[in-house]
């Protein structure tokens, strides 16, 4: 039996013009998802949680999904969706939508509903044996080998390395079919939505007196660190390599 | 309505004036240097702060999200903060009341499942009223939802906005600010609080709890780290950079390589053609969040220092003293960039022939 490969999808915004599009993220999992299918001879699926009639499903045609299952967006989308990934060797997701709650928690949520395990910030999926090797994003330019055993929710990371084909053609071809919700029991949601404004710092209240306030606004803190004006060349290179050293740095 | 003591305390002035010194009615002079202590002596709640250090410290973020929890903590619940990694850094001044190491669990290890166990236990030890952790990409941000969706208590992710009466976190691509009352787990996104705090804390260690190594369905395979060279001056870590005081790019290339740093650039240089437009830093090029950033030959015009603003160490070598990166870098060497960039290197490379 060949392996079962499922792509999760989100519909996408653009930032400015508020256009239905796809998500970017979601479809280098979706290429990824393809990749993997052709190399593997698996089967694959694609699905969204939402409105069968978004255009943004639209791209997603193009872009390589044949078929787009819709499970509806009444009730706990993640139960929904794990009642459609009973069997599912490999889920794939991007890490965070552009629309709706944006939390990235949606992949941990199906992980532990499904009991499967989650590797998030995904570069390269390479499959071996029953297990997957994926290259992680960590910051600093810095990658991670991982391995995880099958089955598996991945997420992947918004700069993985894949090209996207948008071919027209395709979009034409696909279909987009709409499946039954399991779940349909609405939870009320914990967020009071308002328009967007820069958001307010944390900062804590000192009591001051009179006099702390009155010289905290009429001195400015003494900027710039140390300044090296003395000593030969090789004495201001030390000075860079003590601090460079000091303040670990540099390992040698 | 309070009425002033006209005999208050006065200080003379060298002038010979009478001066009231308003700091002076309730303390007395040198004592104010001294932060007062907030830990509280026996806390009846607690709450838990879980970081990841790096290179045995905390970040930035970290130390943010450990203020954001000193912040909103009242008079009897202390801060308790759980370290995964080595640390070897006071946090007294961070706000941690109480300070629990793991120093097994480094950020560069994939050992979800452990992580897990070992804050699940915790947290079963200390009963906090709320958890607090930095939503990064070290780990703490995919713990952290690890832990959402195995306990599925009250949370929230990105937050970019909290008090002691509500959180609020973008939604829908950003152009929605949602709001709601303070969950059970709570992911800070970075600089939404001010880690500068008017108080100490007492940061005792106490005991951590056991760890059971166990690999499971993860396996690390190990890190991989590029060559400075490839890396996006974006993501890296430790940039030389270049200004129009540098005659010779070939040394300060030389120099780059034996620190293993990228290369960056000001407007002049690239203008110039000397080096490509991906390397320019500053308003109209890149901004960059290296830890260590050593800019040569640099003047410091505020469109370059907008580009470094999240630059954690900046070293400037300058001809000039009074030129304004002077004022924004950790330590400035005054001299001529070739001159020291070539004993530079030879320290470098003696340095590392003694290593």
């Amino acid at each position: 039996m060949s392996m079962k490969i499922a792509v999760l999808v989100s519909a996408g915004k653009h930032p400015v013009s508020g256009q239905p599009r796809h998500c970017r993220n979601d479809s280098l999992a979706l290429q990824i998802g393809l990749n993997l299918t052709q190399s593997l001879a698996a089967d694959l699926t694609v699905l969204h949680a939402g409105e069968p009639s978004n255009a943004a499903l639209q791209d997603y045609l193009a872009l390589g999904a044949s078929q787009i299952n819709v499970v509806p967006a009444t009730g706990d989308t993640v139960e929904n969706l794990a009642a459609q990934l009973q069997n599912t060797e490999l889920i794939l997701t991007g890490t965070r939508a552009e629309n709706g709650e944006d939390s990235g928690l949606l992949p941990y949520l199906l992980a532990a509903k499904l009991n499967l395990p989650i590797v998030a910030d995904a570069l390269e999926i390479t499959q071996s044996e029953n297990q997957l090797e994926i290259l992680q994003f960590l910051p600093k330019g810095q990658r991670r080998r991982v391995m995880v055993s099958l089955p598996a929710v991945v997420a992947v990371h918004p700069s993985a390395v894949v090209a996207l084909n948008f071919i027209y053609a395709r979009q034409n071809l696909g279909s987009i079919s709409t499946l039954p919700a399991s779940n349909t029991t609405t939870k009320p949601s914990q967020w009071r939505l308002e328009k967007t404004r820069k958001p307010i710092k944390l900062v804590a209240s000192a009591a001051l007196t009179g006099h702390e306030r009155l010289m905290a606004a009429i001195s400015s803190k003494a900027k710039g660190g140390a300044v090296v004006n003395e000593g030969n060349n090789v004495e201001k290179a030390q000075v860079i390599l003590h601090y460079l050293r000091e303040h670990q740095l540099i390992d040698f | 309505m309070t009425r002033i003591n006209p005999k208050r305390e006065q200080q003379i002035s060298p002038s010979g004036l009478k001066r009231v010194v308003l700091s002076a009615v309730n303390k007395p002079t040198g004592a104010d240097s001294a932060k007062p202590l907030r830990t509280p002596a026996k806390p009846k709640t607690r709450v838990l702060v879980i970081v990841h250090s790096v290179k045995n410290a905390l970040d930035d973020h970290a130390l943010q999200t450990i203020a954001a929890a000193a912040i909103l903590a009242d008079t009897e619940t202390a801060v308790v903060t759980l370290v995964l990694g080595e640390l070897n850094e006071n946090l007294s001044d961070a706000g941690a009341d109480e300070i629990m190491v793991l120093p097994a669990l480094d950020f560069r290890v994939f050992q979800p499942q452990v992580e897990l166990a070992a804050i699940l236990n915790v947290i079963e030890t200390l009963k906090p009223t709320r958890i607090f952790m930095p939503d990064n990409a070290i780990g703490d941000g995919d713990l952290g939802r690890r832990l959402i969706a195995k306990t599925q208590l009250t949370a929230a992710t990105h937050v970019v906005e909290i008090d002691a009466k509500h959180i609020a976190s973008k939604q829908v691509g950003g152009s929605v600010l949602a709001q709601s009352a303070l969950p059970t787990i709570i992911l800070l996104a970075p600089n939404v609080v001010d880690s500068e705090l008017p108080f100490t804390s007492s940061a005792t260690h106490i005991n951590s709890p056991k760890i059971r190594l166990e690999t499971g369905k993860y396996q690390d395979l190990g890190l991989q780290s590029s060559a400075a060279a490839d890396i996006a001056l974006e993501e890296a870590d430790f940039i030389v950079s270049a200004g129009n005081g540098v005659q010779n790019l070939a040394t300060l290339t030389t120099l780059a390589n034996a620190l293993n740093a990228s290369i960056g650039a000001s407007r002049v240089v690239v203008d110039d053609g000397k080096l490509p437009r991906d390397k320019q830093i500053g308003a109209t090029g890149k901004s960059v969040t290296a830890s260590t950033y050593l800019a040569v030959g640099i003047s410091g015009a505020v469109q370059h220092l907008q580009g470094i603003k999240d630059c954690r160490h900046v070293i400037a070598i300058n001809k000039d003293a009074s030129a304004p990166i002077v004022k924004r870098a950790d330590l400035s060497i005054i001299g001529d960039a070739e001159e020291v960039m070539q004993a530079l290197i030879g320290e470098i490379t003696q340095a590392k022939v003694d290593a």
